[in-house]
């Protein structure tokens, strides 16, 4: 039973971090492998900023920041200028793996490789239908709530959202229709990269404990759980975290723990295999 | 027209005009003017580069040489976000709408330069035009029939009132009864109403019956064009377009 309430914990980390990244990848057309190493940075900078003092829920704001100012400068300055090249797709997949080793092992030579931790107490304790929940963990399923929800009206009801699944669909006729596609697809990186930031932040407060290389086996989970929704359906993207979240802790409590993330990798195969449109998306995209 | 869905006609002109890809004209040496009131078809077999045509006008493919413009503004490689400022509105012949919005959402992007309290108006509009889309507002655009799609991108484009409406292959893949009412009471209706209607078409006879004026493509550039009962006429166009003995069915009017 513990292991679903860890299990509901790491789902909602995992859907705040999946949803912003397969509105990125469905908005930009940018498979962006470096998201990982992005969430760690945030993390890192909401850990120094409470280090000074500052509470750690006031700190994630730092991060937050962090997500969406790299983000965005990521894709100014690289993908922006390697996508003109009209290069094959998967160039920017290879040179955004690149940057990803470069922010997480950059980070580690500033850091060094120590393990850290935020200072904040971890709240009373709550039972809640047979889970036992600390403080800590239900902020982070009430952030995540208050995201799905934010991000479900920004895409259903707001004129930017509803310009950026124009974008997504059909980026062509989006500008025909007098969409500056580019301002869309900018402001993309900084939603997108503040919810990396915030995913980031909160994935570290729940692990306790990190380091610089914390994230790097992260990306497989986001494929997994961005694959089983249907890449690029936000609502999607928010089942397949869950699934993963779900499986991945609960399978850790009946098969040995080191394996947790192989379940993911064995999710993401399979949907690869034979349903690479996922459950939600439908088979002709675009 | 009962509604003022499309606005008076601009002239929309191209001059020497070249263009392509990655630098290679696929068309070149194009002299064409569309004016308002007037259904101007551009006819041509497969590969003649009619639809890399129309896309150099609205801005989607490079120009390489000479001039577009619509009245007296040059849109030579205008960006296509601003060309649709300008009043030309563009329909592709695929990916002609956003499958995965709703076909309200589709018509609201499609009024997306438009002030928020305008773009009911216009929805009701279009609608009025388009009566069939009604009751199917809430549906996904992918999940419409041939013909309501079409409708459907047509009214994308009227949301803003385009004063040229540039279409390629509209009739496309549509069942013959609706490509013909398409052709004869929508497109040639907005060509009535004062509209410069610019348009692509496969059919050739389909497009004598409705246009003005007629320019044949072939290999990149203009071979031939003329009024229709002109062009019914010319060997040469009845050779390659309408088969033997195609004089005796010349287009009405």
């Amino acid at each position: 039973m513990s292991s679903l309430g860890f299990g509901l914990i790491s789902a909602a980390v995992l859907a705040i971090a999946t949803v912003g990244f397969t509105m990125q990848f469905a908005v930009t057309n940018v498979l962006n492998l470096a998201y990982g190493s992005i969430m760690i940075n945030s993390a890192f900078v909401s850990y120094y900023v409470n280090q000074h003092g500052v509470t750690a829920w006031v700190a994630l704001v730092g991060g937050v920041l962090t997500g969406a100012i790299a983000s965005w400068l990521l894709n100014r300055f690289v993908y922006t200028p390697f996508q003109r090249r009209n290069l094959a797709p998967i160039t920017v997949v290879i040179v955004s793996l690149g940057i990803d080793l470069m922010g997480t092992f950059g980070l580690q030579a500033i850091v060094g490789g120590g393990f850290v931790s935020f200072t904040q107490n971890q709240g009373s304790e709550y039972h809640f239908a047979g889970l036992l929940l600390s403080s800590l963990q239900l902020i982070i399923i009430g952030i995540c709530a208050a995201v799905l929800v934010g991000v479900h009206g920004l895409l259903k009801y707001t004129r930017l959202g509803k310009a950026m699944r124009a974008t997504s669909a059909n980026r062509s006729l989006a500008r025909n229709s007098g969409i500056k596609t580019n301002y869309i697809i900018s402001t993309t990186w900084l939603i997108s990269g503040a919810l990396c930031g915030l995913a980031g932040t909160v994935f570290a407060m729940n692990a306790g404990v990190f380091e610089a290389t914390s994230a790097q086996l992260y990306i497989v989970l986001l494929l997994a759980a961005m694959f089983l929704g249907g890449p690029g359906e936000p609502y999607g993207a928010m089942f397949g975290a869950i699934t993963i979240g779900v499986a991945t802790e609960v399978s850790a409590a009946y098969i040995n723990p080191d394996y947790k993330d192989v379940i993911a990798f064995v999710v993401l195969i399979a949907m690869l295999m034979f349903r690479p449109f996922g459950i939600f998306g439908s088979e002709k995209t675009n | 027209m009962s509604v003022e869905l499309s606005k008076k006609g601009q002239v929309l002109t191209a001059t020497g005009l070249a263009a392509g890809y990655d630098g290679r004209a696929i068309v070149s040496d194009i002299d064409i003017e569309a004016t308002p009131g007037k259904v101007i078809s551009i006819v041509g077999p497969n590969g003649s580069g009619k639809s890399t045509l129309l896309k150099s006008l609205v801005g989607v493919v490079r120009v390489l040489d000479g001039t577009v413009k619509v009245g007296d503004t040059v849109i030579t490689n205008t960006p296509s976000e601003e060309v649709a400022k300008i009043g030309v509105g563009y329909v592709p012949q695929i990916d002609d709408v956003f499958p995965p919005l709703s076909v309200k959402e589709n018509l609201e992007i499609g009024g997306y330069l438009l002030a928020r309290h305008e773009i009911r108006g216009r929805i009701d509009a279009v609608l009025e035009f388009f009566p069939k889309l009604k009751a199917m507002m809430s549906r996904k655009a992918g999940k419409l029939s041939g013909g309501e799609r079409k409708m459907l991108a047509m009214g994308r484009v009227l949301m803003l009132s385009p004063s040229v409406l540039v279409l390629d292959e509209p009739t496309a893949n549509l069942a013959p009864i609706v490509a013909t009412q398409l052709l004869e009471e929508y497109i040639r209706g907005f060509a009535d109403f004062g509209s410069t209607v610019l348009l692509v078409e496969q059919r050739a006879k389909a497009a004598l019956r409705i246009s003005d004026w007629t320019y044949v493509l072939g290999g990149g550039r203009v071979v031939l064009d003329g009024a229709p009962d002109d062009l019914a006429q010319n060997p040469i166009f009845i050779e390659s377009f309408l088969g033997g003995g195609a004089a005796t069915h010349a287009p009405k009017d």
